[in-house]
């Protein structure tokens, strides 16, 4: 039977909206769909996949790639091999794709972007995302993909019926690695992803002694800092006001991106915010591409004339 | 190691050092006190050292040459090898070892600064002269200071002098490398250099950052080459009449000596020289001016390094007194003064110029 | 604690145009700068702590070039003991083929280990599966993303692992075990050119990857390499810094956030 089976993104009780992705690759690779997710009360769209398979274990259970691989095999058992087996590229996908590609000797692409219909190649980006690289599997299917989010969901088509509900019993629980606990970060006043105007430094800006500069401006144009990964790796801003894929995502109205270069792991944390507005001194970065107005320039110069105007 | 350790306990305690330094007072940064932890082998507080600016006024002004400067780059030197230093520090270092500078900007780009000319600069291998105008990293890559390598090329050859460049091939002369203490990264850059100066046959050097010229000159042993700063180059041009300064420039201008140009290597003059040759131009002075001029505070790292201590900035000093004195510009001769002024100098409506710029307007 | 920890030479790309050879054959490597992977330096750095508090010892392995010699030496520099060079004639795209490689080394060398460390990704291929597919490989746990290792005891660690949105979760793994170490880990120590020298004294051995070859085929090839699309993108605003920044000001007044 020429299916995919779709590992379902869930946490906390949350069906991810990251999962349209894999339904939309599912849907677009012209498989009959099938969503394997734990047993739980999930929200799902109605007609979104051909089948759905509850999984009667608990979600963390589920998510540990050790119990996954089990899972699957289960799955591949009754209802034969799938074609493809999709996962997100995310914090458990990338996991437990990788792990059930070793445990069967499994072709794996992983953070595919896009996909050719004529070829049947997958693009995967390399090189700080400055080259795709079109992949093809040559093993034997079941083939395994990993899916950058946000690439495919457009392709997500209505069903004609409501999915048929499936199950799978006996779920064998590995005990080599067992989940603890969920660890929250530390609640601060700042949620960034309430801010209507974000104001974002990047590596660009160089020392720790340009933030209080930059939480000066931000002040003055009644916005909100935050920052992209490096800024917070080098502990320039805390955590809470990371964003991106490690961090927060964003969709404020203006998103004023400063010295950040436009890795994807940060893009896909502000890609959807309303306006973004890109200030870099490399005309070549790759924000530019996802930005709604780019200036090549010294984003302190920026900055200090903006201080500047606003302030005269 | 023990001539060193000989010149410390030479050390009487005078003070002078201390007096001298742009650190001293608002910071926790003592030299004089720092020198007597050594003489009895104290323990260093980590961050200290890392505050010395590299001006050089205490090993100028010292009357026994304990050579505090390079007590603090031997002080460095043991944390830089301990792996022991700050993060931002590391990556300056990192990014001069892969790109060859600390930027981290690609080698490739190392000549875009040449895109903006309508002429075409020689390798400096093609030229008769073999003279290199030895650009720097940031004037090869900060949009800011692009423009001093273009103008000095203008001037240059309107004055008919025939200089070539190294292009990709120029490395970090790694005089900031040396003051942060990385003493085999230095090497490495000293090798390549001198290599490059030697296969190309190279016999002049003409610098565009007094940083590039010490250590060319103090610091890359005996290369037989003569390395020079830009502003004697073009003094001696307008001295001989290769440039005709014709403009008017009804403007006060204070100058700002860099402390690898000024007080480090004696060169007062000729950037003055070359001001007052212009018409209309009203030279103003600092009250620490020449040999005690206050350091702006780019060098010794610290362009790559936050210190702990907040507190007013000599560069904030400077501007201030500019305003005071009713300048309508700061002018310098060196890179790393024009970025550490011109933060201040922006916000509070001040204009910096580097030296080039001004020429460019009267030539 | 005996631990392994990969680490790989990958060209510098940050800063680079790169450029694509041959009609989409090969990608133009050979004027890069080249330097470790950035999360393999996380990687050694953890991997060097934990033995600095268990008492145990690290070795170092790189799949690579003759070259790639240089991102062991930097790892002996941290204090890693050992450092083993798996010498490839060809780049080995697929990350199957890798894992496959290094666990056939493992196996036939026998090599010991607790915990084998890498990095999350690599730079240049941005995979993120070599420890994920060698973990199954070698049938112990795994987990990617390791952002703390709060507790390692004689036969198990309790790890953070970082998810989306700043949320983690901590996880007992039982040993031995694959890790995947996140950039931000640690803060990893400066390596001076002087302590590399002294690193080159240590010995570095190397392995014939074509000795390790059982089972090792490519699962997935490349068919051609290409430039991403162009999202259309930015309108770029120029002319002087000042008609810039009251353009900027128009704009975010116009969208309604500052008046």
């Amino acid at each position: 039977m020429s299916y995919a089976l779709i590992v379902g993104e869930v946490r906390r009780g949350i069906f991810e909206e990251r999962n349209l992705d894999t339904i939309g690759i599912s849907s677009l690779l012209g498989k009959e769909t099938c969503l394997l997710i734990p047993d739980n009360a999930y929200t799902i769209s109605e007609k979104q996949v051909d089948t759905i398979i509850k999984v009667k274990t608990d979600e963390e259970a589920f998510l540990n790639p050790l119990n996954l691989v089990g899972i699957v095999e289960q799955a591949m058992n009754t209802y034969g091999k799938p074609d493809f087996v999709l996962f997100t590229h995310s914090s458990s996908g990338m996991e437990s794709a990788a792990y059930l590609s070793g445990s069967f000797g499994l072709p794996l692409i992983t953070d595919v972007s896009g996909y050719d219909k004529d070829t049947g190649a997958f693009y995967k980006s390399y090189y700080s995302d400055k080259i795709f690289g079109e992949f093809r599997c040559v093993g034997q299917a079941p083939y395994v993909l990993t899916v950058r989010s946000g690439s495919f969901k457009e392709f997500v088509a209505e069903k004609a019926a409501f999915p048929k509900i499936e199950f799978i019993e006996n779920v064998a629980v590995n005990t080599s690695r067992t989940f603890i606990e969920y660890v929250e970060e530390e609640k601060t006043e700042i949620d960034i992803t309430k801010a209507e105007f974000l104001l974002s430094v990047g590596r660009g800006i160089g020392n720790k002694d340009e933030i209080p500069n930059y939480e000066e401006l931000a002040g003055l144009l009644r916005a909100v800092l935050s920052g992209s990964r490096p800024v917070i790796d080098k502990m320039w801003l805390p955590k809470p006001r990371q964003v991106g894929t490690s961090g927060k995502t964003v969709k404020p109205k203006v998103y004023l991106a400063m010295g950040i270069s436009g890795a994807f792991q940060h893009i896909a944390g502000m890609k959807d915010s309303d306006c973004i507005i890109a200030v870099n001194k490399d005309a070549g970065a790759p924000i530019f591409q996802y930005a709604h107005y780019g200036i090549v320039a010294d984003m302190h110069k920026v900055r200090d004339k903006l201080k500047e105007m606003v302030k005269g | 190691m023990n001539v060193q350790v000989n010149r410390i306990l030479t050390c009487i305690q005078c003070g002078k050092c201390t007096g001298s330094c742009p650190e001293a007072g608002k910071t926790p940064f003592n030299i004089r006190m720092l020198i007597r932890k050594k003489q009895f082998q104290y323990a260093i507080e980590e961050g200290i050292p890392w505050y010395c600016t590299s001006c050089g006024a205490c090993t100028l002004r010292c009357p026994r040459d304990v050579k505090p400067s390079e007590v603090i780059i031997d002080m460095r030197s043991a944390l830089v090898e301990d792996g022991q230093i700050p993060l931002s520090l590391q990556k300056a270092l990192e990014d001069t070892f892969v790109q060859k500078n600390p930027w981290g900007r690609s080698r490739s780009k190392r000549g875009a600064w040449t895109e903006k000319l309508d002429f075409e600069i020689p390798h400096v291998s093609e030229t008769k002269e073999k003279r290199l105008l030895f650009v720097c990293c940031i004037q090869a890559y900060d949009p800011r200071c692009m423009v001093i390598p273009a103008n000095v090329a203008r001037i240059l050859k309107k004055a008919d002098f025939e200089f070539g460049i190294l292009g990709e091939e120029e490395a970090c002369c790694g005089n900031e490398i040396r003051r942060i203490g990385e003493s085999g990264l230095f090497e490495e850059l000293q090798e390549e250099n001198t290599t490059n100066f030697k296969e190309y046959g190279v016999k002049e050097i003409i610098t565009l950052s007094p940083h590039c010229m010490n250590v060319f000159k103090k610091e890359y042993g005996d290369t037989g080459i003569n390395v020079s700063h830009y502003t004697e180059v073009v003094w001696e041009l307008i001295k001989n009449g290769a440039l005709d300064i014709k403009g008017q420039y009804e403007k006060k201008v204070i100058y700002h000596d860099p402390c690898f140009l000024g007080k480090q290597n004696g060169i007062f003059d000729q950037p003055r020289n070359i001001l007052s040759a212009i018409n209309g131009l009203q030279l103003l002075e600092f009250s620490r001016s020449r040999e005690i001029s206050l350091c702006c505070e780019g060098g010794g790292g610290r362009m790559f390094f936050e210190v702990e201590t907040t507190y007013q900035r000599n560069a904030d000093l400077r501007v201030l007194e500019a305003i005071e004195r009713g300048a309508d510009m700061i002018t310098t001769a060196c890179p790393f003064c024009v970025m550490t002024l011109e933060d201040p100098a922006t916000e509070k409506g001040q204009v910096v110029k580097e030296l080039s710029e001004i020429l460019m307007e009267v030539l | 604690m005996n631990i392994l920890v990969f680490t790989k030479r990958v060209p510098a790309t940050q800063e680079e145009e790169l450029r694509i050879l041959g009609d989409g054959k090969e990608v133009d490597l050979s004027k890069l700068p080249f330097k470790v992977n950035d999360w393999d330096n996380y990687a050694v750095e953890e991997a060097v702590r934990i033995a600095e508090k268990t008492g145990g010892t690290v070795t170092a392995i790189s799949i690579g070039d003759a070259e790639s010699d240089e991102v062991l030496r930097r790892a002996i520099a941290m204090g890693v003991k050992d450092g083993f060079l798996i010498e490839v004639e060809k780049v080995l795209q697929d990350p199957y083929a890798r894992a496959m490689l290094a666990y056939n080394f493992l196996k036939k060398e026998n090599i010991p280990f607790d915990t084998i460390l890498t990095g999350v990704q690599s730079e240049d291929d941005q995979f993120a599966s070599v420890g994920g597919i060698l973990a199954a490989l070698l049938k112990v746990p795994y987990s990617s993303m390791v952002i703390g290792i709060d507790n390692i005891d004689k036969d198990h660690l309790v790890l953070r692992r970082e998810l989306e949105g700043g949320l983690q979760e901590r996880a007992k793994v039982i040993l031995p075990c694959v890790l995947s170490i996140q950039s931000g880990i640690n803060e990893p120590r400066y390596v001076s050119i002087m302590g590399v020298r002294k690193a080159s004294k240590v010995e570095r051995k190397i392995f014939k990857a074509k000795d390790y070859e059982e089972n090792m085929s490519s699962l997935i090839e490349v068919v051609k390499w290409v430039y991403p699309p162009k999202k259309g993108g930015a309108t770029m605003l120029s002319g002087e810094l000042e008609e810039i920044c009251k353009q900027i000001l128009g704009i975010i007044k116009e969208k309604g956030v500052y008046q």
